[in-house]
């Protein structure tokens, strides 16, 4: 057993990739080879072209820059701080030193000795791929001001096991099928057919008087060897099934049942009590819960959510999507397409649940059925920025219909909506506190009636109106038809058009919302509640920011971008001379963003408040650093919108 | 152990003793630069305060060489002792689950992990007196190395060498608060190994404010 000392240098390694990813034994070989040295502030540790050390390094406490020298000086290329990995270059190739590396502040720093870590890095493929993936400092990262959000990852960083370096979940979780659906040989196809249909299963294993498998058929056999040869539907299964099948033992290991679908291009296989076609049907696998089971890619589980309409195990995916964000989150994958995943995730589950709801309604309405209509998604996720299962906001818009339909779409599209809705609720999204849902009759309405409600809005700016408008005007069409999205988008381009005086409103509202810091540059803390003394990231930081966006982009009259960093991408080109200002807002907006979902995943909850108290120091200034456009974007919208003549 | 043993006036002098003694008489130059100089940094945990009846529970020890903390030369040694120290044990949480090592021993792999290094330690004479009490029996009467006491240089690098001693409040220099001064956090404190380790990492620190000071070789730094 190692000893105290041993054991502490271990545990401080172990809260940091890539020794997070090592096991006991292997983390106490590296820890107990380690050599800690003091450095004071400015002490040089090497120089660029000085040969490689037999270490690489880790900040203990305090900070290391990399530098580069440049023709006009040092730039400062990266900033290591506690637990950050640097010099790996020489871990991994043996090269002199690209950069320079000297002491910011007085550091500890351990020595880890490159021949050591050389043969765990040999053994352990995730260490060997940490470093292959580049996430370790040092090798040339170029940041720029605000998007040194890699100190972000480490406010919230959470010390939990990785998860999504595996190609392959736990394999408890695969899911093999015990009830397999069989029938007897001198059944006919159709009957065959209809028992697959009924049970909503794409195999049926034909078996014998004992329940030993003779064959298979599947879906794609229907396909092939039935309709596209116009074979008799009374033909029985047994001249048409797959003879000779291949079985397996019920209790075999995932990885061999496994190979043995990949070696034989199976895409069911069966298992039986002994392995052998002589002992009954116990069991039957699919390429689809195979892919159910691997790993969490993107692809895999959109796949895998566009080949299901079970509500468990749609929570089960996008409970799972929720691992791969946490991973994407912590290694600094970039956030416009962590966004864009989860968007997509959470766009194809209501997709699914819109099927599931007319599976479920269409029927009873057979006179709705060619009447277009559309679900949006509105708020957060109508901008695609919804990363958390935070709250649903939603409507349905429908085309319009004759008076004598009127009652009844109003009853079938309210059928419809709840129906997502209570889909979405099983898959862990809340429902709306402020019920702004498709469950509402209020916002299940035909193209009229919502052409009515943002004309009101945007000719009479009450309160109420503002509220909504940040939350409806950001809707994005999810299912349904488009079309209809697109004519209400151009009815709202007309309006604001007309009414310029809605803009100033909305300005206003912009200009208004609370200030993220005190007087004495302190972060403004709730003053009661629940959320005592906590900071309130979304109304103080992120909502001010998606205003300002919309605000904006709207008064240039772009009314189609509706996610936030767009719309300040958009901006920076219509507006080249604040450009700078605009790209800093939505670097600050993805910094946000991130440390709300981190917190979220790490709290287990929507993320939205955040203890100042808890933040180092750097954390909190890289938060203050995201307010900076806040305030210089406000002062625009104040001057340009006339706010002191407005106001008054 | 026996103790009759320590009422003698001097026990014989065991082989490997003689071996230590001979190789600790070797001085180290006083021109040599820290980063050339080879320190271990001790501490002992002991049934209490007095060295006449209390005695060693166990010894933690790591080297400093390069001026960087060696941890693999890191080293926990429980000592099998025929007294339990009732305090000690609240105290340290020695259970006595710990593997233990013998009297004889923890003296044969002492003397060999000392050899001729500069001793480290903070109020390393407690600790020092302590050993030497233990190894009496093997016919050790004192440690010959050179000795560095760090809460004697935090003293000598913030009033000088020249201190009026009766001026210096005491209580600044123990190991808790040099640590909070110095921004090292505890771990592990009251471990032998714990407390060496942050006496180890104290002791980084107080070479650099030497160096700052002028102090930068073995002969200023052995004043």
């Amino acid at each position: 057993m190692a000893n105290v000392i041993v054991n502490r240098v271990a545990e401080f390694l172990k809260s940091f990739p890539p020794f997070s990813f090592l096991g006991k034994e292997e983390l106490e070989i590296v820890a107990a080879s380690v050599e800690i040295k003091y450095f004071e502030k400015d002490e040089r540790l090497f120089l660029q072209g000085e040969p490689a050390q037999p270490h690489f390094f880790v900040v203990k406490d305090g900070g290391f820059a990399l530098t580069e020298k440049k023709d006009s000086g040092e730039d400062i290329i990266e900033y290591c701080d506690q637990g950050d990995v640097f010099g790996v270059l020489a871990l991994l190739g043996k090269r002199p030193y690209v950069l320079n590396a000297h002491a910011a502040e007085d550091s500890l720093l351990y020595f880890v000795p490159v021949s050591v870590f050389e043969s765990i890095l040999n053994q352990n493929s995730r260490v060997a791929l940490y470093f292959a993936a580049g996430f370790a400092s040092g090798q040339v990262v170029v940041r720029q001001d605000l998007s040194q959000s890699q100190k972000a990852r480490k406010v919230f960083r959470n010390d939990s096991s990785d998860h999504s370096l595996l190609i392959f979940s736990d394999p408890s979780v695969i899911k093999i099928s015990e009830n397999v659906l069989t029938a007897n040989e001198n059944l006919n196809i159709q009957e065959a057919a209809k028992k697959m249909a009924f049970e909503e299963v794409s195999s049926i294993v034909i078996v014998n008087d004992q329940n030993h498998p003779k064959g298979i058929i599947t879906d794609k056999d229907l396909r092939k060897r039935v309709v596209a040869e116009g074979v008799s539907l009374a033909t029985p299964v047994s001249q048409l099934m797959t003879k000779n099948i291949i079985v397996k033992k019920s209790d075999s290991s995932f990885s061999d049942l496994y190979l043995c679908m990949i070696k034989n291009r199976l895409h069911h296989l069966v298992l039986t009590k002994d392995g052998t076609i002589h002992s009954s049907v116990c069991g039957i696998i699919s390429d689809h819960d195979v892919l159910l089971s691997m790993g969490n890619s993107p692809a895999v589980l959109i796949h895998a959510l566009l080949n299901t309409l079970d509500l468990g195990e749609m929570k089960m995916i996008r409970d799972r999507a929720e691992q791969m964000l946490r991973y994407y989150l912590e290694n600094e994958v970039a956030m416009d397409f962590v966004a864009s995943v989860m968007t997509e995730i959470n766009d194809v589950i209501l997709t699914q649940a819109n099927i599931i709801a007319q599976k479920k309604h269409a029927a009873d309405y057979p006179e709705l059925e060619k009447v277009k209509y559309c679900f949006l998604s509105l708020g957060s996720e109508g901008r695609q920025e919804q990363l958390l299962r935070t709250d649903q906001d939603n409507a349905i818009l429908y085309d319009d219909v004759p008076d004598h339909l009127k009652d009844k779409a109003n009853e079938y599209f309210l059928k419809i909506g709840s129906e997502i809705v209570e889909v979405l609720i099983h898959c862990g999204v809340s429902p709306c506190p402020g019920d702004i849902m498709a469950s509402n009759p209020k916002w299940v309405q035909p193209l009229s009636k919502w052409k009515e409600y943002f004309s009101d809005w945007i000719l009479k700016p009450t309160e109420e109106a503002l509220l909504n408008s940040s939350i409806f005007f950001d809707y994005r069409p999810i299912a349904g038809s488009k079309l209809l999205a697109d004519l209400l988008t151009e009815h709202i381009y007309e309006e604001i058009g007309k009414k310029h005086f809605f803009l100033n409103f909305l300005a206003k509202n912009a200009y208004m919302n609370p200030a993220p810091l005190g007087f004495f540059k302190g972060f403004v803390v709730e003053k009661s509640g629940e959320h005592r003394d906590q900071f309130d990231i979304k109304a103080r930081a992120m909502m001010p920011l998606a205003d300002l966006a919309r605000l904006l982009i709207f008064s240039h009259g772009v009314i189609k971008i509706n996610n936030t960093f767009k719309r300040f991408e958009k901006l920076a080109e219509l507006e080249p001379v604040y450009q700078d200002l605009f790209i800093q807002a939505g670097k600050a907006y993805e910094i946000l963003m991130r440390m709300r979902a981190l917190e979220g995943l790490q709290q287990g909850n929507n993320g939205r408040y955040i203890d100042p108290e808890k933040l180092g120091k750097l954390q909190k200034q890289l938060l203050k650093n995201t307010f900076s456009p806040i305030s210089e974007l406000q002062e625009i919208v104040r001057v340009r919108f006339q706010l002191d003549y407005f106001l008054k | 152990m026996s103790w009759w043993l320590f009422n003698r006036k001097k026990a014989n002098q065991k082989s490997f003793v003689k071996e230590y003694l001979e190789k600790a008489k070797k001085s180290i130059p006083n021109i040599r630069s820290f980063d050339q100089l080879s320190f271990v940094v001790l501490d002992t945990e002991t049934t209490g305060l007095n060295p006449a009846e209390d005695h060693i529970l166990s010894f933690g020890a790591v080297k400093i060489q390069g001026e960087k903390i060696q941890i693999a030369s890191s080293v926990e040694w429980y000592l099998n002792s025929t007294k339990k120290g009732k305090e000690a044990i609240i105290i340290h949480g020695l259970m006595g689950n710990e593997k233990k090592v013998s009297l004889e021993n923890f003296s044969i792999q002492l003397l060999e992990y000392l050899g001729n290094n500069i001793l480290v330690g903070h109020h390393l004479g407690f600790d020092l007196e302590m050993l030497q009490k233990a190894l009496r029996p093997v016919g050790l009467e004192r440690f010959p190395n050179p000795c560095i006491d760090t809460a004697q240089l935090a003293i000598r690098i913030d009033h000088g060498l020249m201190v009026d001693r009766n001026r210096i409040n005491f209580k600044e220099y123990t190991l808790d608060f040099l640590c909070q001064r110095f921004k090292i956090k505890t771990h592990d404190r009251h471990t032998a190994g714990g407390d060496a380790f942050l006496t180890a990492s104290l002791f980084l620190k107080l070479l650099k404010l030497a160096s700052k000071k002028g102090i930068d070789n073995w002969g200023l730094l052995n004043k």
